[in-house]
């Protein structure tokens, strides 16, 4: 008995969708259903339909000013890690020699990516804080006399966090397209008289973009999905939205914390979506 | 060793994909005798891949029928039609030794360990790989991978091999020696080979039939000497090589002769063909080998033999080819009309580039096509 | 190449890459110099929170180092009063070898899937891809939610397996995409030509084939279940795994047992990483000769 080509291959996800649809797809209904009922303000939920959570959330300035602080997080992260991991990139697949070594130096830049983003970020804190190595250090050679402040528990420690978390989904993608471009055409074109800067701009930024889209597809959906780095980091002064949600979810605002779920998934889609349109994912990873 | 009738029959083999958009193999009928050596011939795409694979059983026709030894094999498993075949790039198991490798066959038919292994020695030795049975596949040379995928499909005792571009992938120089090596194996296991490739030489220095495909259909089947000699249509000429194909137009006609005038010739004499009736003013193609052809000054024009035809032409090019001179003219307008002079002889002669000669040939080794 | 005809002062000399003694380019100075700061930033501060945890009694939360001793894993191992250290980590192993087992079967078996089209087969893909970027608590209330709505009790090893599953199979199934990518159809062809069935084909082919690629499947299904945390928070129920324990010390304890448990929980973090790509290297060294002659028939072909 021959099965046919589309029954062999729904026969083989079966056990991904039997995964998907319970811890993905029905969560996400039941946060949508939740987002347009009606609640007595102390954890119950009465399922009569209101559209006030929503008008809530989109007349509070408070939404406004959320959105406003996790996109800034968002960009300045995207940025810095784009940034670091094209040169880093660059760096091991143009200028290291030896194959094996530029292998070896990659998997030293992957290896804490494994380990637990939770102690990572933590380890800053002898470092940024008051009393911490670099005020120390800046102390200690005279260059300030009052340590800085702005260091640790600041919005910059908060991107410092993440910068150091989310180098590494830039690195391998980008890495992965540099790999793929024949080291002879760019010999070609400096051959056929171009500079290196050119070569740059019409060689090698081109074949990246393709990986920095991938890796800020993993930058974006992380940074905007993230609470924890944003309250330890800014120690407690910079709200994001999806702290603010978890809050409303701790005094039991189930409706209108559903609401605001629910757009700030529109809206990570919508960035995906959109990142999306730029890179074709699937022949990305499987050339 | 006979394993069993391995005469193939391919009756109105047709392959569409796209529920009929497109066609890969549109209307094949072709007969293999048992132990032939065929080799399906032609550029890439035109088809015989699919072929191969689907006499292989790994693709199912669209319509039509395949007969091996008697029976209708479509919709039967590949061990069940008796056939194996031997990847492009081998596909040995990177995994599994030489050994391994061999006997991967024997292994899935549920034989103990010491029987496949008694019975992959064996093979092992005819392919006289005794001392890498051991390596992986990846420690071994072109040549000796060859030998390995022989012999893994050859133990499974098939009627038919089945191989897929089989040298593609060694250079030159070893070309040359597995294709004889391929031509002995193929006596002595004495099995029909059907071997596909897009390379002329290899096809008519091995085949007992060669088709030459193109676009999914047969252009033309049957020995190779025939094939090269006598070309049956312009395509096949110009695919085999080593003919100038010179179309005109029938002048007249007188009895035994008739001659042809084209762009840059006229009053080409042609023989009258057996069979085939020629109408003045008809489109012709004709072909004459290129090593035929003799050179001569065109001082000669009025003295040569009433058997021979001839064009004027200007060398625009010469190769050396060590045993041979390849001489190319501006003769036949847009087509290539090259003369293969015998390489003493052209130093004789001394001829250079821009001189203009006269090309002549003997009218009974025109051949005239379609 | 850098032989220029003298007064040909049209093109600055500057275009050309001059080669120093070295024959490297300048750029190469600069950005060795900025892979080195980079490596210094990534490891130098876990590095230097394992050296505080080695602190005695006296140790605080920064340098300088204040004596040397191992009380702040004592106090992580036999007291309470820090939290239930030994009972999260057990949790945490188990549910990521849950997890890496499920990923690795599911992935295999969605790779599989994936290497021929099927319809629908670009639903499936964007379903994953959504599961994979929706924001981690969003989803993990979700379950919470809807397995309160069900009358089902959160757990470890029920609604949060679930929660990890739905970011590590995504995951997992990338990565199978971008082994199966090298895995040659015509292995798979040659074996159903030799008279092996479907599942003789997985089992002798395609499996020992593909294993270094599943170990790296099986190594992302443990550290990102290990170390998971957004998913879980919300739906662990009442008992917490390794990633909420030091989460819960991040906001409450102040002293260096907080630096111990990450060096406890980074050293099992290593080991496993460790261990699988010692086993890939392991596999692939077995078999380098061969992927080389692979790759040479490879380019023969496309000749």
């Amino acid at each position: 008995m021959k099965l046919s080509r589309n029954a062999v291959g729904w026969l083989n996800v079966v056990p991904l969708l039997a995964i998907l649809i319970p811890f993905f797809v029905v969560p996400i209904c039941v946060i949508l259903a939740v987002s347009f009922m009606e609640t007595d303000g102390f954890g119950g939920i009465f399922p009569v339909f209101t559209l006030e959570n929503y008008t809530g959330v989109f007349t509070s300035s408070l939404t406004f000013n959320l959105y406003y602080e996790t996109f800034k997080f968002t960009f300045l992260t995207l940025i810095f890690t784009a940034v670091i991991g094209f040169w880093i990139a660059y760096f091991l697949v143009f200028h290291v020699r030896s194959k094996i070594l530029a292998m070896g130096l990659f998997l030293v830049c992957t290896v804490p990516f494994w380990t637990s983003n939770i102690i990572r970020m933590i380890s800053w804190i002898p470092l940024l804080g008051k009393e911490g190595l670099i005020n120390m250090g800046l102390q200690g050679t005279g260059a300030i006399d009052q340590p800085l402040e702005f260091l640790l528990f600041s919005p910059f420690a908060v991107v410092v966090a993440y910068v150091h978390q989310l180098t590494i989904f830039m690195i391998v993608p980008v890495f992965n397209s540099l790999s793929r471009i024949d080291k002879r055409v760019v010999e070609a074109a400096l051959d056929a008289g171009a500079s290196r800067l050119d070569v740059m701009r019409f060689v090698i930024l081109p074949m990246s973009k393709s990986g920095i889209a991938l890796g800020a597809i993993f930058v974006v959906s992380i940074v905007m999905g993230d609470f924890f780095v944003v309250k330890v980091m800014s120690g407690g002064g910079t709200a994001s939205v999806v702290g603010a949600f978890y809050e409303d979810v701790g005094v039991l605002q189930y409706p209108s914390a559903a609401a605001s779920a629910i757009l700030l998934t529109i809206v990570v889609m919508l960035m995906v979506a959109a990142i999306l349109r730029v890179v074709d994912i699937r022949k990305e990873i499987s050339l | 060793m006979k394993t069993g009738n391995g005469d193939i029959e391919l009756a109105g083999i047709v392959k569409s994909y796209d529920d009929g958009q497109t066609y890969a193999v549109n209307g094949i009928n072709l007969k293999i005798p048992d132990g032939a050596y065929c080799c399906l011939l032609g550029p890439s795409g035109c088809g015989k891949s699919t072929i191969l694979r689907m006499i292989a059983g790994h693709e199912d026709p669209t319509s039509g029928e395949i007969v091996i030894g008697g029976e209708n094999v479509v919709g039967l498993a590949p061990v069940e039609r008796r056939t194996a075949m031997m990847f492009q790039s081998y596909a040995l198991f990177p995994h599994l030794s030489v050994r391994d490798n061999i006997a991967f066959a024997l292994r899935v038919r549920g034989l103990s360990r010491s029987d496949r292994y008694r019975k992959a020695d064996a093979m092992i030795e005819k392919v006289r790989l005794t001392e890498l049975r051991d390596r992986l596949p990846g420690q071994l040379s072109g040549g000796q991978q060859q030998r390995v995928a022989l012999a893994r499909a050859a133990i499974t005792e098939p009627r038919v091999l089945l191989l897929d571009e089989p040298l593609s992938a060694l250079d030159e120089h070893l070309r040359i020696r597995m294709r004889t090596e391929l031509r002995s194996m193929q006596q002595d296991l004495g099995i029909t080979f059907i071997h596909v490739t897009h390379t002329q030489l290899e096809a008519i220095a091995l085949a007992d039939i060669v088709v030459v495909m193109d676009k999914g259909a047969i252009r033309q089947s049957g020995p190779a000497r025939e094939i090269y000699s006598a070309p049956r249509d312009r395509y096949v000429a110009e695919f085999l090589g080593g003919q100038n194909v010179l179309s005109g137009r029938i002048g007249e006609i007188n009895g035994v002769r008739a001659t042809m005038n084209g762009a840059l010739f006229s009053e080409v004499a042609i023989p009258l063909p057996a069979g085939k009736r020629l109408e003045t003013g008809q489109e012709l193609d004709i072909a004459i080998r290129r090593d035929d052809i003799e050179l001569k000054p065109l001082s000669q024009k009025g003295m040569l033999p009433a058997d021979s035809a001839s064009v004027e032409g200007t060398v625009n090019g010469i190769e050396y080819q060590g045993n041979f001179v390849k001489v190319m003219l501006q003769a036949a307008g847009e087509d290539e009309f090259v003369a293969f002079v015998p390489e003493r002889k052209f130093f004789e002669e001394n001829l250079a580039i821009g001189e203009k000669v006269l090309a002549v040939w003997q009218i009974s080794h025109t051949q005239v096509m379609a | 190449m850098t032989a220029r005809i003298p007064g040909d002062s049209a093109k600055p000399a500057s275009r050309v890459v001059r080669p120093r003694a070295s024959g490297r380019p300048w750029t190469f100075y600069v950005l060795a110099g900025f892979f080195t700061l980079y490596l210094i930033a990534l490891y130098g501060p876990m590095i230097s929170i394992y050296i505080l945890s080695f602190q005695d009694l006296k140790g605080g939360l920064v340098f300088p180092m204040r004596g040397f001793s191992l009380h702040w894993f004592h106090e992580l191992f036999y007291q309470t009063r820090t939290g239930d250290f030994s009972g999260s980590f057990r949790r945490s192993i188990g549910l990521a070898v849950l997890v890496t087992v499920i990923t690795v079967v599911f992935s295999f078996m969605a790779g599989l899937a994936f290497r021929k089209r099927f319809r629908g087969d670009t639903f499936v893909f964007y379903l994953m891809i959504g599961s994979l970027v929706a924001p981690g608590l969003v989803l993990g209330i979700g379950i919470g939610l809807a397995f309160t709505l069900l009358g089902l009790q959160a757990s470890w090893y029920t609604s949060a397996l679930g929660a990890q599953l739905s970011w590590t199979l995504p995951f997992g199934v990338l990565v199978m995409f971008a082994v199966m990518s090298r895995f040659n159809n015509q292995w798979e062809e040659a074996a159903r030509d030799l008279g092996a069935n479907a599942s003789q084909r997985v089992r002798l082919v395609v499996l020992p084939i593909l294993a270094p690629g599943l170990v790296a499947v099986a190594l992302f299904g443990f550290t990102l279940s290990y170390d998971e945390f957004a998913r879980t928070l919300q739906t662990a129920g009442p008992l917490n795994t390794l990633p909420l324990e030091i989460w819960s010390m991040t906001l409450n304890v102040t002293s260096p047992s907080l630096y111990s448990l990450g060096t406890v929980s980074t050293v099992v973090s290593f080991f496993i990483i460790g261990l699988s790509l010692g086993s890939i290297v392991l596999i692939q060294r077995h078999r380098t000769s061969s992927r080389r002659a692979a790759l040479d028939v490879h380019i023969g072909e496309k000749q």
